[in-house]
C-alpha cells in the first residue's frame, strides 16, 4: 500500500518536552510512523489535547523532535524551511499589510516577488475568492475571508507540502461548511501543481473525511498512530455526498476510534474533554 | 485661566483611547459645547473685569490679554521667546526620540533588562519630575544644558513606557508567521516587529511632546532667561498681567498644535491598528 518513495515519512517520531513547574519530561508524541505520498491529502484527528497540533508544529520545523525521523523528499527537516508552509488556526494576517501585501509575505520572505510571483499572488486573490478585496485590511474582513487569505498566504510560495492546523476551528457552523467545500476546489484548482501534498489536523471527524484522501487517527497522547483508513470517496466531492451511507458509514467508523481514545483518557484522566460533541451519543457503545 | 496641560493618560492607551473616540461618535456635539463653554467663561471673566468686580491690573482680562498678543505679534516681540522655547521642546524631543527608543525596544527585548528597570522606570515615570528641579540646577546649573536636561527628564518616562510595552507585546503569531516563512532577520524586524511596534511608539511620542512642552516652561519658569514661560515670568513680576496671560494664551494653542500634529501623524500611519 505503502509507495516505495513517499513524500513525508514519518519514523517511530518522538516528541518531548519539559514542563510544569517541576519540569517533569512530558511525551507529546511516542512512536509516530506513517508515509504520505505525493499529492495525497491527509487528514489527522484524535482525540483534543493528543499532541496532533505538537507534531504538525514539529513537521512545520518550528520545534524540534526528540526521537525518530522525519523526512520530506528525503531530507531530514531540522527547522522552518521553504518546501513546507502553514496555514495557522488563527488567520495571523499582518494587521499593516493589506489582503494583497499579506499574501505576498512569503514570496518576499523567499526573495521571490517578483513579476512572477505578483502574477501568482494576483492569480490566488481569485481563486479563493477575493477578487476585488485585495486592497482591504485586515480588520475589514470577515473570519472566514481572513482564512481565506490565511490559505492563499501558504499557497503563495508553492511548497512542497502544505500544512492545516486546524484552520477553520474558529468559524460559525455556516462559513465553516463552505469552506470545507471551497478548500476542495481550491486544493484541485490550484493551477501550479494541483493537488498538493497536505496535511489537514482537525478534531472534527466529517470534515476530515469530506476533505481528505486518508484520515489518520491518533491515540490519546502520547500520540501514536490507531489507524489509517483511506476515503475513496470519489473527487470533486461535493456537500450532498456528506448524506451518502457511505460518507455517514466511514465517519461513524472513525468517530468510534476517536472516542476509544477519548474513553480511555477519561477512566484515567477525568478532567480531559471529550472531541467530536456532535457524534457523541454515537460512540457510547 | 486657559492654562492647558496635557495630561498624560495611563500609559498604554493608544488602542483604547481610539476605541472610546470612535464609540462617541457625536463630535460635533462635544465640540460646540466646548465653544460655549469657553466662551461663557470668557465672558463671565470679561464682565467682572469690565464692570470692575475684579481689578483687571490683578486679573487681566480676556479682551486685554487679545490686545497684548495683538502687539507682540505687532511689534515681533512674540517670536523670540516662542522660537526659543520651540527649540528646547524641539532639541530635547530629539534626544528624547533617539535616546527613548533604542532603549525601550532593548528593554523590552530582554526580560533581564526589563527586571531590572521596571520599577525604575515606573517610579520615575509617576515621581512628578519637577521636585528634580533643585537637584538638576544644583548639577547641571541654570544655562541651556540645564533646560534640555529637565525637558528631556521629563519627556523620556511616557515614551520609555510606551515602547517597552510595545516591544514586549509583538504578538507572538506575527513572529510565527515570519518564522514558518523563513523570513530573514532583517525582513522580520523591518516588515514585523517594527510595525508591531509603531501603534505603541507614537503613542509615547504623542504622550512626551505634551511632558516635553511642560518642561521646557517649567525650566524657563525657574531658571530661563528667554522663551515663554520667562515672558509669564517677567510679564508676571512686572505687574503686566495682559501680557503674561498672551504668552500663556500662546503656550496654550502651542500645546494644542503639537500634540494634535503628533496625533494627526499616529493616525495616518497605525491607520490600520483598531481594536474595534
Amino acid at each position: 500500500m505503502t509507495p516505495p518513495h513517499p513524500k513525508l515519512r514519518v519514523r517511530d517520531v518522538e516528541i518531548g518536552h519539559r514542563s510544569g513547574r517541576k519540569g517533569t519530561y512530558a511525551h507529546a508524541v511516542d512512536g509516530l510512523s506513517f508515509d504520505v505520498a505525493a499529492n495525497e491529502f491527509i487528514a489527522v484527528v484524535g482525540p483534543s489535547g493528543c499532541g496532533k497540533t505538537t507534531f504538525l508544529t514539529a513537521v512545520a520545523g518550528l520545534i524540534p523532535i526528540s526521537g525518530g525521523t522525519l523526512e520530506l523528499d528525503d531530507r531530514r527537516i531540522d527547522g522552518p524551511g521553504r518546501d513546507r508552509s502553514l496555514v495557522f488556526q488563527q488567520a495571523s494576517l499582518f494587521p499593516w499589510r493589506n489582503v494583497v501585501q499579506n499574501i505576498e509575505f512569503g514570496l518576499k520572505a523567499h526573495g521571490r516577488l517578483d513579476a512572477a510571483g505578483r502574477a501568482r499572488v494576483a492569480e490566488l486573490v481569485e481563486l479563493v475568492g477575493l477578487g476585488g478585496k485585495g486592497d482591504k485590511y485586515p480588520r475589514e474582513l470577515s473570519g472566514g475571508m481572513s482564512q481565506r487569505v490565511n490559505l492563499a498566504r501558504a499557497l503563495a510560495t508553492d511548497p512542497e507540502l502544505i500544512l492545516l492546523d486546524e484552520p477553520f476551528a474558529a468559524l460559525d457552523a455556516q462559513t465553516r461548511e463552505v469552506m470545507q467545500e471551497e478548500l476542495t476546489r481550491i486544493w484541485q484548482a490550484d493551477g501550479v501543481q494541483a493537488g498538493k501534498t497536505a496535511m489537514f489536523i482537525t478534531h472534527d471527524v466529517p470534515e476530515a473525511v469530506f476533505l481528505a484522501d486518508r484520515v489518520l487517527v491518533l491515540s490519546r497522547g502520547p500520540a501514536h498512530l490507531v489507524a489509517d483508513i483511506h476515503i475513496d470517496l470519489p473527487r470533486p466531492r461535493t456537500p450532498s455526498m456528506k448524506r451518502t451511507p457511505e460518507f455517514l458509514a466511514m465517519s461513524d467508523r472513525i468517530v468510534d476510534l476517536v472516542m476509544a481514545q477519548s474513553q480511555i483518557g477519561k477512566q484515567d484522566q477525568p478532567g480531559r474533554r471529550v472531541t467530536s460533541d456532535d457524534h457523541a451519543g454515537v460512540a457510547a457503545g | 485661566m486657559t492654562t492647558q496641560v496635557s495630561q498624560p493618560a495611563s500609559p498604554v492607551t493608544g488602542p483604547l483611547e481610539r476605541a472610546v473616540n470612535a464609540r462617541k461618535g457625536k463630535k460635533l456635539t462635544t465640540g460646540r459645547l466646548g465653544v460655549i463653554g469657553l466662551v461663557v467663561v470668557l465672558g463671565a471673566w470679561q464682565v467682572t473685569a469690565s464692570a470692575g468686580w475684579v481689578d483687571a491690573s490683578f486679573a487681566s482680562s480676556p479682551v486685554g490679554a487679545v490686545k497684548a498678543l495683538a502687539h507682540m505679534i505687532g511689534t515681533g516681540e512674540l517670536w523670540p521667546p516662542l522660537l526659543s522655547t520651540l527649540e528646547s521642546v524641539a532639541y530635547g524631543m530629539i534626544i528624547t526620540v533617539v535616546v527613548g527608543i533604542p532603549l525601550g525596544l532593548l528593554i523590552g527585548r530582554s526580560n533581564t533588562l526589563y527586571g531590572l528597570t521596571e520599577p525604575l522606570v515606573s517610579i520615575m515615570y509617576s515621581v512628578p519630575f519637577v521636585v528634580f528641579l533643585p537637584i538638576i540646577i544644583f548639577w547641571f546649573g541654570i544655562g541651556a544644558e540645564a533646560r534640555l536636561v529637565i525637558v528631556v527628564w521629563s519627556a523620556i518616562f511616557p515614551l520609555l513606557i510606551n515602547v517597552i510595552a510595545g516591544a514586549r507585546n509583538v504578538d507572538m503569531h506575527y513572529l510565527q508567521v515570519a518564522k514558518v516563512f523563513c523570513a530573514p532577520r532583517l525582513l522580520t524586524l523591518r516588515s514585523v516587529t517594527f510595525p508591531a511596534t509603531l501603534p505603541f511608539v507614537l503613542t509615547g511620542v504623542r504622550q512626551s511632546v505634551g511632558r516635553a512642552l511642560v518642561g521646557a516652561i517649567v525650566a524657563e519658569l525657574f531658571m530661563g532667561n528667554a522663551g515663554l514661560g520667562y515672558v509669564v515670568q517677567t510679564e508676571t513680576s512686572a505687574f503686566k498681567m495682559d501680557d503674561a496671560m498672551a504668552a500663556i494664551v500662546v503656550i496654550a494653542v502651542l500645546a494644542i498644535v503639537l500634540t494634535r500634529s503628533v496625533a494627526w501623524i499616529e493616525r495616518r500611519f497605525t491607520f490600520w491598528s483598531s481594536s474595534v
